[in-house]
C-alpha cells in the first residue's frame, strides 16, 4: 500500500483536472441530460396518478438522486486503459513501485470531486425547479454508503477487466459502449427497474447492470422493503467479488502476454 | 454550379480519408445498431406502462424518433464533421491551422459546412429511414399528399435549425477557442428524442423557441402523423428563416472578430 | 477599385506599378487580460480589462513584381502579423495596403485566387489520403482548368522529382517530402504572388539548397513575387537580393542584404596571424580605444576596427609586428543581426 504515492497521485490530478474544469463540466452536463429525459418522459407519463405505486414526485426524486449517484459511480478511467495498453503507457507504469491501479484510482477518485462540484449545484437547482418528493429516513441512508461504495466498485472493476482485454484484442472499447448501453436498459436509466416489463425486470434484477447504478438509489428512495434489500445487497456483493476475481485473472496474464510479446 | 461541383469534390476527398482510415466497420456497424435497438426497446418499455402520453401513442412517437435518427443521420454526413474540424476538439481553430481555410477563394460559411463528409453515416441514414418506414406501417396512416409534402418541408426545416444551432454554437468558438461549444448543443440534442409536449411547460417553452432542438423533431412528426396545425407550421418555417439568418451573422461577426476587423 | 496588374504591364512597360504597396500599416492587438482567481474572473465579465499589444508600427515599403524579398527580424517582431495583413488574414489597425491591385484584407476570391501561403511549421494538406488528391479538391477551389492543372502539376512534379511520392498518404512522408508537396499545393494555381513562413523549417541542409534552388529557378521563369521569412540566414543569403528587417514592429532596414552589414555594421574584421609570439598584444591595441579584441581562434587574432580606421590600424599593426598574414572581412550576416537582436539597435 502506497500511500504517499496515492496521495500524491490524487493531488496531481485534481490540479490539471480543476484547470480545464469547464471540459469537465461539460462531460458531466452530457452524462446528466439522458437521465433528465427521463425524469420528464415519466413524469408526463405518471400524469398526476402513479406508475407502479409511483407518483410524479417520487419518479423526479428517483431521477435527480440517479443524477448524482451515476456520477459517483461512473468508471471514467476505464475508457483511457486500452490507450494506455496500446501506446505503452503501461510500460512506464510498471516499472513504478506501484501498481498501475493506482493511477486509475487517484484519477477516479479526483475526478469524481471535479465532477461533483458541477453536478451537486445543478441537481440542487433543478430540485428547487422541479420540487421532487423524497422520503428519506436514516436506516436507508445508513444502508446507501456501503451499497453506494459496491457499486463503484463493481462497476469500476467490471468495466477495467473488460477494457484490460485491450492486451488480446484492439478495440476493447466497445464493450465498455456496449456496458453503458446495458446499464441504461438494465440499469434504472432507461426506466426504474420495477417500471420494466417483466422479462426484463427479472434479467435487471440478476444481471450485474442494476447493482452499478440503480439499486443505492433504490435503497435511499425507499423502493425496497427488508427482504428486497438485503437479497439486492448480497448479489451486489456477489457480482462485486466476481469482478475483482476477474481483474485479478485478466491482468495476470494480460501482462504475461504483454511482457512476452514486448509491450 | 461550381459550389455543386466543390461538394462532390469534398465528398469524394473525404470518402478516400474514410476507408483509409480502416476503422473496423463491424465496430461502426454494432454502435449503430446499438443505437437504434436502445431507441426502439426505450420506446417499448415506455409504453408498456402507459397507451398514450400527453396525446403521443406508440406508432407516433416511433415515427418521432425516426426524424431524430435522420437528422442525427444527416448531422453525422455532413454538418457535424464539417463544423467539428473547425470548432471541435483538436479543431482548426485550437490548433491554428485555420488561415489554410481562411486563404481559400471560397466563401467560409460554404467550406466549413460541407467540407467533410463521413459516408458511413448512410448506414445511419437508411436505419432512420427503415424506423419511420415502419412507424407509418403501424399508423396505419391515411397519407395524404398534403401531410407527405408537409413533412417533407417541415424536415427541411428540422436539418435546417439543426445547422442553425450547430453553426450558431461553433460561431462561438471564434469568442472563447478554448471550450467545446459544439458538444453542448449535441448535448441538448437528444432532448429532441422525445415530443417536446411531454415536457413540463417551461421547457417547452425554452425547447420550441431558444434552443429549438424541440422544433426540429416534433413539428416533422406531427406532419406525418396529421397532427399539425398549418399556422403552427408557417411558424416554424418563419423561424426556421430567422434562425438561419441569425446563425449565419454570428457565424460572419464571430470571423470579423477572428481577423480582427472590429477593434 | 482593382484592375488587373498584368494589363497595367503590358501597357506601361517602361515604368511597371510595384504589385505590392504598403503605406504606414499598423497593427495593434487588443488583448484581454485575464488576471487569476475567482473573483477576477467574474469582475472580468462585467468589466472587461484590455491592454493593448503593438505588433508592427506604421511600416511603409513597395514591392516590385518578380522580386524576392527576405522578411526578417527576432520572433515576435511583427513578421507573421505583416504576412497576415498582406494575405488578408488579418485587418490592421490603421494604414493601407495594395497587393496586385487589390485591398488584402477585403479577401475578395479573386484576389485569394492570385497569392499562395506556405507555413513550414502547418501543414495545408489531408494527411491521410495522398497528396495528389488534396491537389486535385484544390485544383477544383482554384477554379484550374483541367489541362492547365495537368500540365502545371507535371511540370512542378518533374522538377521536384515527386513521382515516386503522389500516391503514399501524407502522413507516411518524410518532412522534406511533405514541404516539397507543400510547395506544389501552393504553386498549382500559379499564384502572382507567394508569402513563405519559414518553408525550410526542420529540413536538413541538402533538402534546404534543393529548395532554395528550386524557389529561385521557378521566381525567374514565372516572374512570382515573393516575400519570404527565415530564421536561417542561409535562406535570406541565397535566395533575397533584397532584405527588409523588422524589430519591435518597427522597419528598421530596407534595402540590399550586403549593404546591411555596412549600413548596421560599421566595423571589418581584421584577422592577424603572427610568425613569431607577440607579448602585450592587448596593450598594443590599447591605443585605439575603438578597437576591440575578440576571443582567440586557432592562434589567429581577430580585431573590429572600425571601417573608417581600417587603412591606418592596418598600416599600424603591419609596420609594428611581425604579421605573417592579414585579412579584412565583413562581418558575418548572422553576426550583425544577432547583435541587432540582442541590443534591438542599428
Amino acid at each position: 500500500m502506497n500511500q504517499r504515492g496515492g496521495w500524491a497521485l490524487i493531488k496531481n490530478t485534481w490540479q490539471s483536472w480543476i484547470q480545464h474544469r469547464g471540459f469537465f463540466f461539460l462531460l458531466a452536463f452530457g452524462w446528466m441530460l439522458p437521465l433528465l429525459v427521463y425524469l420528464f418522459i415519466w413524469s408526463a407519463a405518471a400524469g398526476d396518478g402513479t406508475i407502479a405505486g409511483l407518483t410524479q414526485e417520487s419518479l423526479a426524486g428517483y431521477y435527480l438522486i440517479l443524477i448524482l449517484t451515476n456520477q459517483l459511480t461512473y468508471a471514467t478511467t476505464n475508457w483511457t486503459v486500452g490507450d494506455n495498453i496500446r501506446y505503452g503507457q503501461i510500460s512506464r507504469w510498471l516499472l513504478q513501485p506501484m501498481s498501475p491501479i493506482y493511477h486509475a484510482l487517484s484519477q477516479e477518485i479526483a475526478g469524481k470531486v471535479v465532477f461533483m462540484l458541477f453536478s451537486i449545484p445543478i441537481t440542487g437547482l433543478l430540485a428547487l425547479i422541479i420540487r421532487p418528493q423524497l422520503n428519506l429516513t436514516w436506516g436507508q441512508a445508513l444502508i446507501f454508503l456501503p451499497s453506494i461504495a459496491l457499486a463503484w466498485a463493481l462497476r469500476f472493476f467490471w468495466g477495467y477487466w473488460l477494457a484490460l482485454l485491450a492486451f488480446w484484442v484492439t478495440r476493447a472499447d466497445s464493450l465498455l459502449a456496449l456496458q453503458d448501453s446495458l446499464i441504461f436498459l438494465l440499469g434504472g436509466h432507461l426506466a426504474p427497474i420495477a417500471l420494466l416489463p417483466p422479462g426484463l425486470q427479472t434479467l435487471a434484477r440478476l444481471l450485474p447492470f442494476r447493482y452499478m447504478s440503480a439499486f443505492p438509489v433504490e435503497v435511499l428512495t425507499g423502493q425496497l422493503g427488508v427482504q428486497e434489500t438485503l437479497i439486492g445487497l448480497s448479489i451486489q456483493l456477489g457480482w462485486t467479488v466476481l469482478a475483482i476475481v476477474l481483474y485479478r485473472w485478466v491482468w495476470t496474464r494480460g501482462i504475461r502476454r504483454y511482457e512476452a510479446v514486448g509491450g | 454550379m461550381h459550389h455543386l461541383k466543390l461538394i462532390g469534390a469534398f465528398f469524394k476527398v473525404s470518402s478516400q480519408a474514410e476507408l483509409a482510415y480502416r476503422v473496423n466497420f463491424f465496430i461502426r456497424l454494432l454502435h449503430s445498431g446499438l443505437n437504434l435497438l436502445t431507441g426502439v426497446l426505450s420506446l417499448v418499455v415506455i409504453f408498456n406502462q402507459v397507451e398514450v402520453i400527453k396525446g403521443w401513442d406508440m406508432p407516433a412517437a416511433l415515427a418521432l424518433l425516426g426524424v431524430y435518427l435522420l437528422l442525427g443521420a444527416l448531422r453525422g454526413l455532413f454538418i457535424g464533421p464539417s463544423l467539428e474540424s473547425v470548432a471541435g476538439m483538436d479543431g482548426e481553430i485550437w490548433t491554428g491551422t485555420y488561415d489554410f481555410t481562411l486563404l481559400r477563394p471560397v466563401d467560409q460559411q460554404f467550406l466549413i459546412s460541407f467540407r467533410h463528409w463521413r459516408i458511413f453515416a448512410l448506414v445511419d441514414l437508411s436505419m432512420a429511414i427503415g424506423v419511420l418506414v415502419y412507424a407509418l406501417v403501424l399508423l396505419g396512416a391515411q397519407l395524404t399528399i398534403g401531410m407527405v409534402l408537409s413533412f417533407l418541408l417541415t424536415l427541411l426545416a428540422g436539418v435546417t435549425l439543426l445547422y442553425a444551432a450547430l453553426l450558431a454554437f461553433s460561431a462561438l468558438v471564434f469568442w472563447n477557442p478554448g471550450f467545446l461549444f459544439t458538444w453542448v448543443i449535441n448535448d441538448l440534442f437528444q432532448l429532441a428524442r422525445y415530443p417536446v409536449g411531454l415536457y413540463p411547460g417551461w421547457l417547452r417553452l425554452v425547447l420550441t423557441w431558444i434552443i429549438p432542438v424541440g422544433l426540429m423533431t416534433t413539428i416533422p412528426a406531427q406532419a406525418l402523423v396529421g397532427t399539425l396545425s398549418p399556422w403552427m407550421m408557417l411558424l416554424t418555417l418563419a423561424f426556421t428563416l430567422a434562425a438561419f439568418l441569425g446563425a449565419t451573422w454570428l457565424f460572419r461577426h464571430g470571423l470579423k472578430k477572428y481577423t480582427s476587423a472590429s477593434s | 477599385m482593382s484592375f488587373p496588374y498584368k494589363t497595367l504591364r503590358r501597357q506601361d512597360a517602361t515604368q511597371p506599378e510595384p504589385i505590392i504597396q504598403v503605406s504606414h500599416l499598423t497593427k495593434v492587438y487588443r488583448v484581454p487580460e485575464r488576471a487569476p482567481g475567482l473573483g477576477a474572473s467574474i469582475r472580468s465579465l462585467f468589466k472587461p480589462q484590455h491592454s493593448d499589444v503593438p505588433a508592427v508600427t506604421d511600416i511603409s515599403f513597395t514591392v516590385e513584381p518578380g522580386e524576392i524579398v527576405g522578411l526578417i527580424g527576432p520572433n515576435g517582431a511583427g513578421k507573421t502579423t505583416t504576412l497576415k495583413m498582406l494575405s488578408g488574414l488579418l485587418y490592421p489597425s490603421s494604414g493601407e495596403a495594395q497587393v496586385a491591385g487589390y485591398t488584402p484584407w477585403k479577401r475578395q476570391p479573386d484576389y485569394l485566387r492570385r497569392i499562395s501561403m506556405v507555413m513550414g511549421n502547418r501543414s495545408a494538406l489531408n494527411w491521410d489520403i495522398p497528396p495528389l488528391d488534396s491537389f486535385r479538391v484544390l485544383s477544383q477551389i482554384y477554379r484550374v482548368p483541367p489541362d492547365q492543372y495537368r500540365q502545371t502539376l507535371d511540370e512542378l512534379i518533374a522538377t521536384l522529382d515527386m513521382e515516386a511520392l503522389l500516391k503514399k498518404p501524407v502522413r507516411n512522408l518524410s518532412l522534406g517530402e511533405r514541404m516539397k508537396c507543400e510547395l506544389v499545393a501552393g504553386l498549382l494555381y500559379q499564384p502572382d504572388i507567394m508569402f513563405l513562413d519559414e518553408p525550410t523549417l526542420g529540413l536538413d541542409v541538402a533538402m534546404q539548397r534543393r529548395l532554395r534552388t528550386f524557389l529561385k529557378a521557378y521566381n525567374e521563369q514565372h516572374t512570382v513575387t515573393v516575400i519570404l521569412t527565415s530564421h536561417y540566414m542561409a535562406d535570406v543569403t541565397a535566395l533575397c537580393p533584397r532584405v527588409m528587417l523588422i524589430h519591435h514592429g518597427q522597419l528598421i532596414y530596407d534595402g540590399a542584404l550586403h549593404a546591411l552589414a555596412a549600413r548596421l555594421a560599421p566595423f571589418k574584421l581584421v584577422r592577424l596571424q603572427f610568425s613569431t609570439p607577440v607579448e602585450n598584444f592587448d596593450d598594443f591595441v590599447a591605443q585605439w580605444p575603438a578597437v576591440e579584441q575578440l576571443p582567440v581562434e586557432n592562434g589567429s587574432r581577430t580585431l573590429r576596427v572600425p571601417r573608417a580606421d581600417v587603412p591606418l590600424v592596418t598600416a599600424r599593426l603591419l609596420e609594428s609586428l611581425p604579421v605573417a598574414d592579414l585579412s579584412v572581412e565583413d562581418p558575418p550576416i548572422e553576426a550583425v543581426i544577432d547583435q541587432i537582436y540582442a541590443e534591438g539597435t542599428l
